[in-house]
């Protein structure tokens, strides 16, 4: 067995990680100091570092109540795209008269900018008499097509004998889902969970327009407070931003251990 | 104070009791305020509020803030659903584009009714809102571009008094610039850069606001003098591509001769540039006393339910008391004669910097440039802005730049 | 069956996304502002964006740029997929790192990277100059030339992490006993990725196209906060002009046709990329 020499890989990865990492240290650095980031020339040292803007966070705006609003939309919104993603990309899995349309449907559904829905969103919105609730939030994000197409890549990828031994054994196509096709693309799961959750959590535009009443305000709308009257850029614009990256973080780190387990499961598949 | 405070009291007294009275139990009179940009004074704004509904008991007042960007997509939104917020916090000619639009109550004939409220408010800045000879708004705090002028730099080049023509300006900013500094900074949204081609003898459009009348060899001159000084480093070129902060943040830096801008501007780089006071920082008019104002102004949309109520609300938050709270916490002019004369005393005694700038407010208000009474006029300045900014940037000759944006504002004045 | 399972997703797909369509396609024929009653107009707006509109022109080929740009991020982000998909001690770490911007607000990366780029105190002049390596600060949001590739650099490294992930998904999918196999059967490493994983992994890369084509949207944020369409249009993309058009000179029905018109385009870009990639979304039709 030939022994390939990692360090290269290391080295590319390295300068990639430094590259990705520069802008993102210093909403890092400013959150902590609160220095004018056009202060010339830029200092690398974090000055005379703090905590203090992220307590500010916590008092300028209502933020548990913020926070709550926000878990309680993404639950939704994840719970809703595992549930309604799953069932959709497996049955564009089978070959169904018109399948080939409503890929072409769904592909071109996504081509569709929300910036261009806003009015009509609104108006079907308070039609079903959702506004200013979590679910008038959660709604059109309940399911994204990207992610049917996760599911529907993942599914295909399972073996054929296994789903045609299950039909044998009897089992009706939701447990088909559940048993059989769910496990083994763990990985897929993970990433639906993920982006889901992502995109939900950084909705600013919707529920800004669907919410009136404070309380139900999400946190990405707690911005305003921070970009003061001047567009200020100060330290608790900074330590904001860091906090409401930290669920999506989280979430990620949680759900990726998907993809190393997902390494060792292809080895036994098929 | 008192006798306007019983006057206000009256009249919405007199205006509910005239209002026809459901039959059962009152569901609460409701009005929902649209400030734009405010919620830093949220401690405040409620407690104005509270106070108008304290005078006004069985009202309520929902309170919306948004900021600039995403407050035209809400308040749209909201229009076509039908339900416009009643009171509404509006920036620059956006009200008079939405008074063309039909969004807005005219507020003429509640004006001539209620002298005394116009007369409290300053003429030329309520004028700012009268759109095909109706007023939709009035003054909420106000504001006109002026030149600040950095005296230290002045000195250095051998200047001890700010300039009084376009040349002076042009001469000022080429004996000021060298090496990291120099010599003018504008800043350029809302057509708050007009007063240069203003006082270079270019109106925009005709009396009658359907021709574009800018297309002359004074404009092109005036266009070609500010590319040369914007290619030579005399004008800063962040001044015809940032926005807010790169302008006020290069001039606070203390390495620029003159920053063309409104008052606000002020209170902003004295937070950034420590060197900045009295002695250092001068506030003049443009040459020719030329200003482009970029006040917000309050109006009552045409789809509210209560619009005697949102009247009352005006008056409450317009008048002497609230007005006078305004002005104190946000450092703002109102557009309210009395608040801000005292205003104006207050600070001559307290901060004599912010005073000369402030006071430059009220002066030449004949002179007011760069806000045509237009119902599209962010479609014209969208026609005319990237013209500007080609010639200004060196990419398009002045004459093509010209040419191109009379064909494009044209246009537009056609559908209007 | 199928339809069954279809349905709850296609619910939501026709009230949020296909009748704002229709509603925008009808609007692209009528004159209208809010307040106003609609009047049927034809086909005025299209002659006016296609005949008399030089900035949706501008727009429409700084779209198309964008887009082609796509491919080179994909390319990063498969060579970065593979490198961390391996064993290699540390993967976890930098795939966290790779994906940490995406779940960043977009006006955060908006702000810093205006700062970044900033003339005077911007960090990558600050190198750039330190080094030795130009002498003038590089005018890279002022400049005509300049302002849309620095657009598209800072959108680059937003997105990255997207690509990243679902090109690590479709990886995770290959057997890897077909990898075995070829190992066994002495293959060389290019052959295997060549003739394994690519093939394996074309759904995964249909997707990632996909996604560089709805990125000249939803890329919107960034546009907006960075440099609003500026200098001049230099970085007008399709979505600003329908964006500025509808709530910004409140032209709702001219927003509309904007709307058609860059859809039509984007549907004919995905069927070209589905083809491309053999019809069904990449996936081979069993």
């Amino acid at each position: 067995m030939r022994k390939t020499p990692t360090w290269p890989r290391h080295a590319i990865m390295l300068v990639v990680c430094v590259l990705m990492l520069i802008p993102f240290y210093w909403v890092l650095k400013t959150s902590l100091t609160g220095e004018n980031i056009y202060a010339y020339p830029p200092r690398i040292i974090p000055v005379d570092p703090h905590l203090f803007n992220y307590v500010d966070v916590w008092y300028m705006i209502p933020f548990p109540r913020y926070l709550l609003n926000s878990v309680i939309v993404t639950l939704m919104a994840v719970a809703g795209n595992l549930l309604f993603n799953t069932t959709a990309g497996y049955a564009l899995t089978k070959n169904f008269p018109g399948r080939r349309w409503v890929v072409l449907l769904l592909l071109s559904c996504m081509l569709i900018p929300f910036q261009a829905t806003i009015i009509p969103a609104y108006l079907i919105t308070s039609w079903l008499g959702v506004l200013n609730t979590h679910l008038g939030m959660a709604l059109p994000m309940l399911s994204t097509i990207i992610c049917i197409f996760i599911f529907k890549a993942s599914f295909e990828a399972v073996p054929r004998s296994l789903i045609d031994a299950a039909r044998i054994d009897g089992l009706s196509e939701w447990r088909i889902v559940l048993r059989i096709m769910l496990p083994l693309s763990k990985p897929a799961v993970a990433t639906n969970v993920i982006l889901n959750a992502i995109w939900s959590w950084n909705a600013f535009m919707w529920p800004l327009i669907t919410t009136r009443s404070a309380e139900m305000q999400t946190l990405p709308l707690g911005l305003a407070r921070f970009l003061s009257v001047m567009e200020n850029t100060t330290g608790a614009l900074y330590a904001f931003v860091v906090l409401v990256l930290v669920p999506g973080l989280a979430i990620f780190l949680m759900a990726q251990k998907e993809f190393i387990r997902g390494l060792t499961a292809g080895a036994t598949k098929g | 104070m008192r006798r306007r405070n019983l006057l206000q009291a009256t009249a919405v007294t007199a205006a509910l009791a005239a209002l026809p009275r459901p039959g059962i139990a009152q569901a609460p009179k409701k009005i929902t305020w649209l400030t734009w940009n405010l919620v830093h004074l949220e401690s405040h704004i409620k407690g104005w509020i509270a106070s108008f509904v304290a005078a006004n008991p069985g009202v309520e007042v929902e309170w919306i803030d948004k900021k600039g960007p995403e407050l035209p997509a809400f308040y749209q939104t909201q229009l076509v659903a039908g339900t416009p917020p009643d009171v509404i916090d509006i920036q620059g000619a956006l009200g008079l584009e939405y008074a063309g639009q039909g969004a807005l109550l005219d507020l003429s004939p509640i004006l001539a009714r209620e002298a005394a409220v116009k007369g409290s408010f300053n003429a030329d800045y309520l004028s700012n809102w009268v759109f095909e000879g109706k007023n939709y708004m009035v003054p909420y705090y106000i504001s006109k571009t002026l030149l600040f002028w950095n005296k230290t730099r002045f000195r250095d080049a051998g200047l001890d008094k700010p300039p009084t023509s376009f040349a002076e300006i042009m001469a000022a900013a080429t004996k000021i610039k060298g090496g990291e500094k120099t010599g003018l900074l504008t800043l350029n949204f809302d057509w708050l850069y007009w007063p240069f081609m203003q006082m270079s003898g270019v109106e925009l459009l005709s009396a009658d606001l359907k021709t574009p009348t800018f297309n002359t060899a004074k404009a092109a001159d005036a266009l070609g003098q500010l590319a040369e000084a914007t290619k030579s480093g005399a004008i800063n070129g962040i001044s015809w591509t940032g926005r807010w902060v790169e302008p006020n943040e290069a001039f606070a830096t203390g390495n620029v001769g003159m920053l063309h801008a409104h008052a606000p501007a002020y209170f902003w780089i004295k937070g950034k540039g420590p060197w900045i006071n009295a002695d250092t920082l001068g506030a003049a008019h443009a040459p020719g006393g030329w200003a482009t104002p970029n006040s917000h102004g309050l109006g009552i949309s045409k789809g509210s339910k209560n619009p005697e109520l949102a009247w009352a609300f005006v008056k409450h938050i317009t008048g002497d008391v609230v007005a006078d709270s305004l002005a104190r916490t946000a450092s703002v002019l109102t557009g309210n004669k009395v608040v801000d004369q005292a205003q104006l005393v207050r600070l001559e005694k307290d901060d004599p910097a912010a005073f000369q700038v402030l006071k430059t407010q009220f002066e030449h208000t004949d002179k007011m440039c760069g806000n045509w009474r237009l119902g599209n006029d962010s479609r014209v300045k969208d026609a005319f802005w990237p013209e500007f900014q080609s010639a200004v940037l060196g990419r398009k000759d002045p004459k093509t730049a010209l040419a191109d944006a009379e064909r494009r504002v044209a246009r537009e004045l056609r559908r209007a | 069956m199928a339809a069954c399972f279809l349905l709850p997703a296609l619910t939501i797909f026709f009230l949020y996304r296909i009748l704002p369509l229709g509603w925008n396609l009808w609007l692209s024929f009528h004159a209208w502002s809010p307040l106003k009653p609609a009047q049927f107009i034809g086909l005025e707006h299209y002659e006016e964006m296609l005949l008399d509109d030089e900035v949706f022109w501008q727009a429409l080929g700084n779209t198309l740029i964008f887009i082609g740009c796509s491919p080179l991020a994909i390319m990063a982000a498969l060579a970065i997929a593979l490198l961390v998909n391996s064993d290699l001690k540390g993967a976890a770490i930098y795939r966290t790192i790779v994906f940490l911007s995406y779940p960043l607000m977009t006006v955060a990366v908006g702000i810093i990277w205006r700062w970044l780029y900033d003339e005077r105190s911007g960090f990558i002049n600050w190198v750039l100059r330190s080094a030795g390596i130009i002498n003038e600060p590089l005018k890279f949001l002022q400049s005509f030339d300049m302002a849309l590739p620095s657009v598209i650099v800072a959108d680059f490294w937003q997105v990255l992490g997207f690509y990243m992930i679902i090109l690590l998904t479709g990886l995770q999918a290959i057997p890897q006993h077909l990898y075995e196999a070829a190992r066994v059967d002495g293959v060389p490493a290019r052959a295997r990725f060549l003739h394994i994983t690519l093939p394996l992994l074309r759904p995964s890369i249909f997707l990632c196209f996909v996604v560089g084509i709805l990125n000249s949207f939803t890329s919107f944020d960034l546009v907006y906060v960075m440099t609003n369409g500026g200098p001049g249009h230099a970085t007008e993309l399709l979505i600003t002009l329908i964006y500025k058009a509808g709530f910004g000179q409140t032209r709702f029905d001219y927003a509309a046709a904007l709307t058609v018109v860059q859809f039509l385009l984007l549907v004919v870009l995905t069927w070209v990329a589905n083809r491309a990639a053999g019809g069904n979304a990449g996936s081979r039709e069993t």
